[in-house]
């Protein structure tokens, strides 16, 4: 037993480089080095992603200033997702990343509009909603003031494209000591006892470690030497296996918000860059071949900017996370689809468990017992998240929507739809990525109808007055119109930026 | 609006009337029509004299004034629980109410304590606790709002006669419209096309109907099980106590702001001090002690004068298969028991009367009661979750132990207790990792105080600590230590306090209620 004194992480995409950084500053004070070594551009490379508001901690963690990143990248701000045409032709629905209207003394306010639902005045929750208004208007502005403050009731995630993200937190990760192998991964050594031992690389040289992080994606090529390829298959609820990505051209007007449109076979999807948007279709190949799909995104994208890249994946997870002396974060774990952005994010919970979990010694086994149970709920959280996009409210028609349907949902999925389905309660589970209004978001948006909603919440409602909802939504509606244009804002962060680099 | 759900309480003990006035409180009269029904001939059990702060959630729910529930209940205040003896004969601490320390560069106190521990400071981690200082000095304040004070780092309970807060709650619930009936159920009618409970009959031939029927029966299990034979999962073989001697007796000596547990031959003794007298009680397991023995060895072991003969009870550790079933709700001891060694039985009670009452939907005008087998089902996973919780808690204490003096000791040290559990031990024992969750009883502070009180000793510690300079962090335990008993010197000793602020009526006729 002896303690880890290094770790090399395998992988060229952002996550790699995160937990590269991450682990460097975590534990800085005992000197842990850290190195990284490529394996190789992937031909699956996706043009780029959405993420959740986690990515903010994530830059503070390393070190990264906001405007510096939005200057170097190209990034925008991401205040909502707009799901459009999932619950049939002319439905939408937005899942911003914001209040849904204020706290009603210990009732969330989400509670009114399912009521008022029931009663048949539905309204849309970004009425009640800073974030959402603000998306809907084209605008944006951090969170300003804390507690109940409209100003501070929401936060915001990003649009990036991963090529020069990579590249920025590569850059960033080698400044803060982060060293880089001369070669590429050739090969996974192991020792006779079971462990990694080495990895040889592309040029004859070989390279050791006490600890190995795998981001090489989806071929998992450390972690699949160790672990029994054992796997919780998704796809017979999640069929889409692939998607066209590529750059398209930039809008006069940016939203900060990420719009998917339901498809025969899948969905398109498309989010704005400073300088340009990145536009994607995410079909299911037992439905669609890839050169129709390639066809159909090249139809609603006509000015593409780039040569569409196809990424492939197999919607599930793998039973260990953890094995060994060996470590996998991203997809080579965890492969879904890209919907709820929240793939950056199950890694840094990945990463950042680990760095709690870090073992106290070589051969220590509790630490992988304990990741692994907990990272299978998270991924699991997240599976059902994404799931209930395509299972709540009424199906939109065609042979694969039906297919997303035709199975029972995962049990803890089924359970919580259906005590909404009851009663209109939102029943979280313990390691959960998507809170309470996260859920409202969606399941009042997709126009999931509930039977009956809690007695003592609807007792509750009856002391709010028609009077108060509506300042609330004018309220609501001055903070959102008194932001920035988004496009300005992203602009005059870049300026920022360049004004205290030079 | 639909028409107000009649509500039948079968029983009326703790469990019972907290029910009662918990659904009169929070629905009006137009929502719901309350009847409860209990004997005065069947002795209620009187479970729970010492609770856990959550206690005071469900106060302030329903608008109970707690000075006026003190000094009616002969209450104490409560800021942990001593064990006695049991890792080793010899060894005492206090499971508290509240933090030790606070989070230091983000990375769980402990992991600090036990850093400088491993330098070879032999500093108690009890002294980075301001309940367990506070209680080892029989003082008492009440905790400050403001976050940044020492003084908003614990919590606090009471320790009151069960049968008084019954009383005291049945005033409550009767003042609201719950309409008391003093009869023996003699036959309880199922609707032939369901199975549901359609009416309880008493002995005078009253025939009671009702849309939801709550069984706060107690261990039979009148409704839930008699007639609904809805089943019971048997703890036993982890938790082996099926037996209890209950006994008060006089005061003597300070009134201690805690409860104590001390570990036995053949199981546990119970004390619980209240302002007019002492609660006792020996929990033991049948099968390695007499009840005649266990009766005596409890009278020499009292701290005055029994002020009555040892009552007798029994039970079975476990839990009913479904706590919601058809349209009865098991509550109580009729729900399931868990031993009171973590005073969680009131617990239970409560958090199943307010699941129950968030759980519970409107109804449209006119339709008759049902209830969305989604939430019933919804609600019995919740409950089960909340006993499987405590129940690894509670196994943790007779597992973990060195005691090789007696066969109930030899017998738990090895028995195969749950994965779950066997995991979490290991994880403290190897890096000091507590396992965490959101939902459910006891938080990382009481694993914590469990844990290192049985001497599950970790190897090792988060390595993050060492991120902080060594000296830094020496000072930073320092100053807790030094804001603790800054804090002592603003507290009064507990019985000066309970005088001032809830002192007790002249004590009533004398109740023998067990924990």
């Amino acid at each position: 037993m002896s303690e880890i004194r290094s770790v090399i992480v395998a992988g060229s995409g952002p996550i790699a480089w995160i937990a590269a950084a991450g682990l460097l500053r975590a534990f800085h004070h005992r000197r842990l080095e850290v190195s990284v070594v490529d394996t190789g551009a992937s031909r699956d490379a996706r043009v780029g992603r959405w993420t959740l508001p986690s990515q903010r901690g994530m830059h503070a963690l390393l070190g990264i200033a906001e405007p510096h990143f939005i200057q170097h990248t190209g990034a925008t701000f991401k205040l909502a997702s707009e799901h459009l045409g999932w619950q049939g032709e002319g439905s939408r629905f937005l899942h911003a990343h914001g209040e849904i209207g204020t706290d009603l003394g210990g009732t969330p306010f989400y509670k009114f509009l399912q009521n008022a639902a029931l009663t048949g005045t539905a309204e849309r929750p970004e009425a009640f909603s800073v974030a959402g208004s603000a998306a809907r208007l084209g605008k944006f502005a951090r969170p300003m003031g804390e507690g109940a403050a409209l100003t501070a009731s929401f936060t915001y995630g990003f649009h990036v494209a991963d090529a020069p993200y990579a590249q920025y937190l590569r850059a960033h990760a080698l400044r803060l000591g982060v060293r880089e192998a001369t070669a590429s991964l050739g090969e996974v050594l192991l020792s006779e006892g079971g462990d990694i031992h080495a990895l040889r690389l592309t040029d004859g040289t070989t390279l050791s470690a006490d600890y190995y992080i795998d981001c090489s994606g989806p071929e998992a090529r450390l972690l699949g030497k160790l672990a029994a390829a054992e796997r919780e298959d998704w796809s017979s609820w999640l069929p889409c296996d692939r998607m066209w990505s590529a750059l398209g051209p930039a809008t006069n007007e940016p939203p900060p918000l990420t719009h998917t449109v339901a498809a025969p076979a899948g969905w398109f999807w498309r989010a704005p860059l400073a300088q340009a948007s990145m536009t994607g279709l995410v079909y299911a190949s037992a439905f669609q071949s890839d050169e129709a799909a390639r066809a159909a995104l090249a139809a609603v994208e006509p000015a593409l900017r780039s040569e569409p890249t196809l990424t492939r994946f197999a919607s599930g997870r793998r039973h260990k996370f953890w094995e060994r002396n060996c470590v996998a974060l991203g997809a080579a774990v965890v492969e879904l689809e890209p919907l709820a952005g929240a793939d950056l994010h199950l890694a840094q919970i990945g990463l950042a468990t680990f760095i709690e979990l870090f073992p106290l010694a070589r051969g220590s086994a509790v630490e992988a017992v304990e990741y692994n149970r907990l990272m299978a709920e998270y991924a699991d959280a997240l599976r059902d998240f994404t799931l209930a996009h395509y299972r709540a409210g009424p199906q939109r028609p065609g042979e694969f929507w039906a297919a997303t349907r035709a199975q029972p949902a995962p049990a803890r999925l089924a359970d919580k739809l259906a005590l909404y389905a009851a009663s209109g309660r939102i029943n979280l589970l313990d390691h959960e990525t998507f809170e309470e209004t996260d859920w409202a978001w969606l399941l009042l948006g997709s126009g999931c109808k509930s039977d009956a909603i809690e007695l003592q919440i609807k007792l509750r409602l009856g002391k709010l007055s028609s009077q108060e909802v509506n300042s609330l939504r004018t309220h609501v509606q001055q903070v959102a119109a008194s932001m920035p244009r988004h496009i300005d804002f992203v602009r005059h962060q870049a300026a920022l930026a360049a004004r205290v680099a030079g | 609006m639909s028409s107000p759900l009649r509500i039948v309480i079968v029983g009326g003990g703790t469990a019972g009337w907290m029910t009662a006035a918990a659904f009169a409180s929070v629905f009006g009269p137009a929502h719901r029509q309350i009847r409860l029904i209990e004997s005065s001939e069947i002795g209620i059990v009187g479970v729970g004299e010492a609770t856990l702060p959550h206690i005071r959630f469900f106060n302030r729910r329903i608008g109970i004034d707690e000075r006026e529930l003190m000094a009616k209940t002969q209450a104490t205040f409560k800021l942990g629980i001593e064990f006695v003896d049991w890792a080793r004969i010899g060894d005492s601490y206090i499971h508290p109410f509240g933090a030790y320390g606070s989070r230091i560069a983000g990375v769980p106190f402990h992991n600090h304590w036990l850093r400088q521990r491993a330098a070879g400071d032999n500093t108690a981690i009890e002294e980075y606790s301001l309940p367990i200082v506070a209680s080892r000095m029989n003082r008492f304040a009440l905790p400050a709002e403001d976050p940044t004070d020492v003084m908003s780092t614990f919590g606090y309970a009471f320790q009151f006669d069960a049968s008084l807060y019954a009383a005291y709650l049945r005033g409550f619930a009767e003042a609201r419209g719950v309409r008391r009936t003093d009869g023996k159920i003699v036959d309880v009618k199922l609707r032939a096309e369901d199975g549901w409970v359609e009416s309880v009959k008493l002995e005078n031939g009253e025939v009671v109907t009702g849309d939801l029927f709550i069984d706060a029966s107690g261990f039979r299990g009148l409704l839930i099980e008699q007639a609904l034979k809805t089943g019971y999962d048997e703890w036993t073989h982890w938790l082996p106590c099926d037996r209890a001697m209950a006994v008060p007796c006089e005061n003597a000596g300070p009134l201690t702001p805690y409860t104590r547990a001390t570990a036995r031959e053949a199981g546990w003794q119970w004390r619980i001090p209240l302002q007019h007298r002492m609660g006792n009680g020996y929990v033991y397991g049948s099968n390695f002690i007499s009840d005649d023995e266990a009766a005596t060895k409890l009278l020499s072991r009292l701290d005055g004068k029994a002020l009555a003969t040892p009552r007798p009870l029994r039970f079975t550790a476990g839990r009913r298969r479904l706590t919601w079933n058809r349209n009865v709700v098991a509550i109580g001891l009729a729900g399931g028991f868990l031993e009171p060694l973590e005073s969680t039985s009131i617990y239970l009670i409560q958090i199943a009367i307010t699941t129950l009452i968030d759980y519970l939907t409107e109804r449209n005008a006119g339709s008759p009661a049902t209830f969305d087998p989604r939430v019933v089902a919804a609600f019995n996973r919740w409950i089960e979750m909340e006993y499987d919780r405590v129940r690894d808690f509670l196994i943790l204490h007779y597992h973990a132990t060195e005691r090789d003096d007696a066969e109930i000791w030899n017998y738990c040290r090895n028995m195969r207790i749950p994965d779950s559990l066997a995991h979490k031990i290991e994880l403290f024992r190897s890096r000091a990792g507590v396992v965490t969750y959101k939902d459910g009883l006891f938080l990382e502070p009481s694993w914590l105080a469990v844990y290192l009180g049985q001497r599950v000793m970790p190897r090792g510690y988060d390595s993050r600590v060492d991120s902080l300079d060594e000296v830094e962090a020496r000072l930073q335990l320092t100053k807790v230590r030094e804001k603790i008993k800054a804090a002592l010197m603003r507290m009064s000793p507990h019985e000066e306090f309970l005088r001032q602020y809830c002192p007790a009526m002249p004590p009533p006729a004398m109740t023998g209620a067990p924990g």
